[in-house]
Parts: structure tokens; sequence; C-alpha cells
């Protein structure tokens, strides 16, 4: 007998099944790169990754300030949560920088999320959800670091290396480009760039091996307009940093998965590149390994490198130089600032690459010593096979990638700093396409560390005033022209220091710990600050010690109280 | 020497009484259903068949495989005397559908790249229970995408 079977009620897209709108209005179909360019007069937006192209994210909203922040109080709260099996169940995190374009929020989440909210109350105006296959290669958790907006698009990479661009108003997808090789280990998690009529991407992968590497893209088809690899072929200028006849380029690392700045009078992008792959195994790579722990100033009209500075030469201890190169003017000179996994304060002339100065920034650094000239010195890294070192910092480094800021009006530097230590022993291991290719056994300290938000002068390097904390911060620093810095801690506070003393004038407990941006704005005349919060990620390597803090999905919305 | 090791599974599994609800334990083994290759029509369209049979809490096939990456029509047959659903991963946003008691219903997925994709059925504990699937995307990225470097050894 056949079965007569009824009709199911036809499929819907889960989203219609919430409180979205579907709709936002057109903000960004004005949004030119003429605007980004001068995003910084424009404060009631935050229109691109750091505020501006300079990378100092610093806002001039200043309704926000030391007299008053004692009463800055939620204005309200957005969540997510995460549904049923994903990739990494237990490491998706909150990490990225919120968007606002007049009045309107586009921010990303972990496994291909992508929301757009009234920033005003809060209301969901549509959601877009890319599917992400949950066995994607990652080494460092189920996050992304935010998108690009321009030309009425929002521009998304995503975990499963593909850059999406969505219609701004409505989450509906118009084209969608492969962009990476999930078969070979890389993903995607930086936030997009903006730069005349392309969007950057950048790759991530160097713990698969991968070979690292920066995309544009044309705005307006996906196609992509040029591809620069940061490991050379042979031949290639910096080839002779890698050995002559072996395939160590091949797998070589340095991606690209921080978001670099970019100086549009000298048209370079300031990029910074990653480790070299093994990560702690140098014997199989003799040589400085270019590109690898490099910015490298690109030329965005055709990808050509035009100058590069290697922070860390054969790398031996994961010290990925993809942190921001903070641009900033000194005595009529371009310069730019650098904090590094290597625990030290570089400032580099950023017309042709050379050192300016280099001073440590972290209390504990023990691996080696870079010289006032520049020299680096190693003295403590994994060598002989299954011997453990102990070094610091820690293979999360002095920074993480979380972001430094600078304030044009206090002339201050503000970096979150690490201060954490790690046992790790050479264990080398063949090359397998897609598996994790470190090259050793690595123990993170739990015990031990400690933290700071460190402020230091633009004009030395030294060291101003610190806000000490007990455990390693690890979040993006925001300062404003309020005199203010805010950085959340682990424990789950965001706080609220004087930019010019370091006091102490305000915290809130959030719940969760912060590994994220946080961005200001203001809609009708009232400044807001954003803070996405969601613990998670690569816990296990910048604070081992945190690893059963509980996790998280809101981002936290806070403004003063209305008259 | 995969496929003998994997009729010893399912003759354990078996035999443990994971095979079913209230068996050897509470419920069933997750992606434990069954697995099914998509059908794929000259014109590239794919297709599958997935059923919930009665009792069993499972999708079945609760596997199902294409070769390659695209977009795939799944119709599903609930056999089931309870109502379910299913929360199917697409490009864009979940695709979502009812399923009564003794329903059929189609649902059209995009999916744009290899691996395995999580569906279930997000109500009570469904998806604990054993109405978890898996849709695998077989084969390799787009040849622009992939690196320039020669072939690589893999496990």
């Amino acid at each position: 007998m056949t079965q007569e079977y009824i009709d199911a009620p036809p499929p819907v897209a889960l989203g219609n099944l919430s409180a979205a709108t579907h709709n936002a209005p057109p903000v960004t179909k004005d949004l030119t790169y003429e605007r980004i360019l001068d995003a910084r007069s424009e404060p009631e937006n935050w229109i691109t990754y750091y505020g501006a192209y300079d990378g100092k994210r610093f806002s001039p909203l200043d309704q926000i300030n030391a007299d008053n922040v004692k009463r800055l109080s939620p204005a309200f709260v957005f969540q997510s949560g995460s549904q049923g099996i994903h990739a990494g169940p237990s490491t998706y995190a909150f990490e990225a920088a919120p968007l606002i374009v007049d009045g309107v929020m586009f921010v990303s989440g972990w496994d291909g999320f992508l929301w757009c909210i009234d920033a005003k109350t809060g209301q969901t105006l549509w959601q877009y959800k890319h599917a992400i296959p949950f066995d994607v290669s990652l080494c460092c958790g189920n996050v992304n670091r935010g998108v690009a907006v321009a030309e009425g698009k929002v521009f998304l990479a995503t975990l499963n290396a593909h850059v999406v661009a969505l219609d701004a108003e409505n989450g509906e997808k118009i084209w969608d480009t492969t962009h990476g090789d999930v078969r070979a280990g890389e993903s995607a998690t930086v936030a997009p760039l903006v730069v005349k009529d392309m969007v950057i991407v950048g790759s991530s992968g160097g713990e698969f091996g991968s070979r690292g590497h920066l995309d544009a893209y044309n705005i307006e088809t996906g196609e992509r307009v040029w591809r620069r690899y940061m490991v050379p072929k042979p031949g290639e200028p910096g080839s002779e940093t890698w050995p002559d006849d072996g395939e160590a380029w091949q797998r070589g690392g340095g991606n690209c998965w921080v978001t670099g700045t970019y100086d549009p009078e000298l048209n370079l992008l300031y990029w910074g590149t990653g480790n070299p792959a093994p990560d702690f195994d140098g014997e199989v790579r003799p040589g400085d390994n270019l590109f690898t722990d490099s910015v490298v100033a690109v030329n965005p009209d055709n990808g050509e490198i035009v100058w590069h500075y290697q922070y860390t030469p054969h790398d031996l201890w994961d010290y990925d130089s993809n942190m921001e190169n903070i641009l900033f003017e000194q005595d009529g000179r371009k310069l730019l600032g650098h904090f590094d996994k290597n625990g030290y304060f570089f400032v580099l002339d950023r017309t042709n690459g050379e050192l300016v100065r280099v001073t440590p920034f972290v209390d504990r650094i023990n691996w080696g010593e870079i010289d006032s000239d520049g020299k680096v010195t190693p003295s403590i890294y994994p060598e002989k096979e299954g011997e453990e070192v102990h070094f610091y910092p820690g293979p999360a480094g002095g920074k993480e990638w979380t972001h430094a800021c600078f304030n044009p009006e206090t002339e201050l530097f503000y970096c979150p700093v690490q201060d954490t230590g790690s046992t790790i022993a050479r264990r080398r291991r063949e090359f397998k396409e897609g598996m994790p290719y470190w090259g050793a056994h690595v123990i993170v300290d739990s015990e031990d560390m400690k933290g700071s938000v460190s402020a230091f002068s633009a004009s030395t390097s030294e060291e101003v005033w610190r806000w000490e904390t007990e455990l390693p911060m690890c979040a993006s620093v925001l300062t404003t022209a309020g005199n203010l810095v805010f950085a959340g801690e682990p424990s789950g506070y965001l706080n609220a220091l004087d930019a010019r003393t370091g006091e102490h004038l305000w915290r809130f407990q959030c719940g969760s710990g912060h590994h994220s941006s946080p961005t200001t704005y203001s809609v009708d005349g009232r400044q807001y600050i954003a803070v996405p919060v969601g613990w998670g990620a690569w816990v296990e390597g910048f604070l081992p010690g945190m690893m059963g803090g509980p996790h998280g999905s809101a981002i936290f919305v806070f403004a003063l109280p209305e008259e | 020497m995969g496929r003998v090791r994997e009729k010893q599974l399912s003759q354990v599994v078996t035999e443990l009484g994971l095979d079913k609800q209230n068996g050897g334990t509470i419920g069933r083994l997750l992606n434990h259903g069954g697995i099914g290759q998509v059908e794929e029509d000259a014109n590239g369209r794919m297709k599958i068949q997935i059923r919930i049979p009665e009792d069993e809490l499972t999708y079945s096939p609760s596997i199902a495989v294409m070769p390659h990456a695209g977009e795939l029509e799944i119709e599903f047959f609930n056999d089931d005397t309870n109502t379910h659903c299913a929360q199917v991963p697409s490009n864009g946003d979940y695709q979502w559908i009812w399923l009564p008691n003794g329903s059929r219903g189609k649902v059209t997925v995009t999916l744009d790249g290899p691996g395995y994709y999580w569906y279930g059925s997000n109500v009570g504990n469904d998806e604990g229970r054993g109405l978890t699937g898996a849709i695998v995307v077989m084969g390799d990225v787009d040849e622009a995408a992939k690196l320039d470097r020669p072939a690589q050894p893999r496990p």
C-alpha cells in the first residue's frame, strides 16, 4: 500500500522567523572611496575597520568624557547565541569591530554570520548567514574580525575562504568569489579593506603550512585584480632567504589575517604578515624567511611590494607581525608605530621602511634581544628535538592581534599588554596538506601572568603610564577626544581610563571576556560605545588560565543617560 | 580495509543497541542513519530523498553526499508519528521546514565548497536523540583560488 503524505508547509529562511525587519535604509549608497579617505570628518560614523585608514582607532567624539564617563550605562544589548553543530563549537568568539554608517551598524559574528542593526535601538534589520562546513581548518577558533562597506555593499570574508558582497539594504548576495583553498588548510577571518575600487582581503592558514597571500577584488564584480604571495618562489625577490633546493617556500606561511592600514598620499598599504611555517621548527627553513613576520608596503594598484621591514627574521616563536601599523606624523616625518608579538615597539619611517626607534613594551622578554639598530640576537628557542624551552613572551606575544590605538591629542599610543610565557619543544613532523604544521608541542603558562594597558610617548616611545591588571589584556583598545581609553578585560569588565594619566574611571561587567575591537559613533547627537563581547578563540594560546571562562555572544552598546 | 572497519562498526553498534531509540542507551548514535549519494541529472541538478522512519528519530540517510558544491534539492518524508522539522544550512540563511507526521516537503539549499555541513531537527531534543545529519560536499575549490605551488602530499 502506498502511503499518502500530506504536504509539509513550504520552507522558509530562518531569519524570516525573527523580529528582523529585512530592510535597512540606503546609508551606504553614497559611501564612496572619497568619504573613506576623509573618514574622521564624519565622527558620527565608523566607516572602516580602524575608523580611518591610519589605524589610530581614535574618535573625535567627546560627549562621553573623563568627567562624565562614570554615568555610562547600557543603551541596548544585541545577542545571537549559537545554533547546532558548527566549526569550533567550543572556540567561537566575538572578535569583530562594528561599523556604523548614519545610524546603521554592520557587524560580523562567527561562522559566517553578518548582522545589520539599528545602531540607536538595537533592532535587527537583516541577517546574512554563510553556510560554513564544520570541518574547516581553524588554528584559532571560529571567529571573524569585521566587514567593509562601500557603494551600497557590505563585504565579508568567510571562514571557508570566500569573499562575498551583499546588498547593504537587505543582505542579498551580489557576488561570491572563492578566495582560498580549504583543502590546503586555508580560511579567512580578516576584515576586508576597501581602497579605491577594490576590496583587499588577506589569507589565514599559517598553522597549516599554506602560502600566505594578499588579494584585491573589484568591488563591483568580485573579479580578482591581483594576488601577492608573501613567500616568494625560487628566483623571485626574497627567495634568497629560503633554502635553495627545498620545498619550504611552498608551505612557508606569511599569512595576512589582520587588516592593514593605508597612506593615500604615498599610495601604500601597510600590511602585516604572519609566522613562517612550521612555526617552531626552523631547521627545515634556514634563512630569514621573507616576507614572514614583516610589514610590507604594498602598492594597491598592482600588489607590488615597494619595501618591507621584517620584525622577527627566521621566527622560531610564532611571533606573527599581522598586528596594526599605526600611521602618525612627528616633526614633519611620516612614521608608523607597531607593537609586535616579539615584545618590541617599532617606529619606522613609512616612506622607506627605515627603523627610527625600537624599544621593549612588555616587562619579560627573554627569547632574544633587538638592539637600537634593529639587530636581532636570539637566545632561547626550540632547537633540539623533544627538549623543552621556556621563553617570554609566549606565542601569543606581548600583544596579540588585538589592536593598540593612538590619540593625537595626548600624542600617546595605548597598548593592551600580555605578559605570559610558554614552554615549547621542537617536534618535527612531515608536512601533509591540511594538517596542522607547527613542528612542536606547546604549553602556554596558565600561572604567573599579568597584563596592562600601557601608554607610550609618540616622540620618544617611552612608557608614560600603565594600568596594571592581574590577567593579560586580550582586547583592542579605543581612544577618544573625551580624554578616554576603553579597554575590555578577559574577566568581562569593560573599563574607561583617563587617557592622560591612566586613572581608572569606570567599569561595567559584561558577563564574558573581551576579545574584540570596540568602536564609537553617534546618532541624533548621542554618542555610543559598541563592544562585542564573547570569550573564546585561541584561548589556549593567549590565556589558558581562562579556558573555563564563560562564552558569550553579545554586543553591549553604552551611552550617557538621556536628559 | 576502510569498508571492513565500517562494517565492523555497524555490527558493533547494532550489537550494543545504539542503532535504535531506548536500546543500549537513551537515544540513537548520531549520524548513524546510513549514507546516501545525491543524484545528479544531466543539467547538474542534485537531488536526494531523506526519510524520518517511525520511532527511530534519525534521518535516513543521515549523511547525504554531494559530488561537488552547488544547489541541492532535498525531499524530506516524515514517516514518524510525531512532528519534526529540518534546519538546513544554505548560503544566505538556513532553510527551515516543518515536517508534520506523515508529511513530505522539499528544501533547496546552496553550498559553495567542500566540507561537512550540519543539519538537524531543532525542536525539543530531536538533535541529541538522533535527528542530526550531515551534508558532505566532496571535491576541490575553484582552480583559480588554489595556491600557486606544486601538488602537496596529503594524509
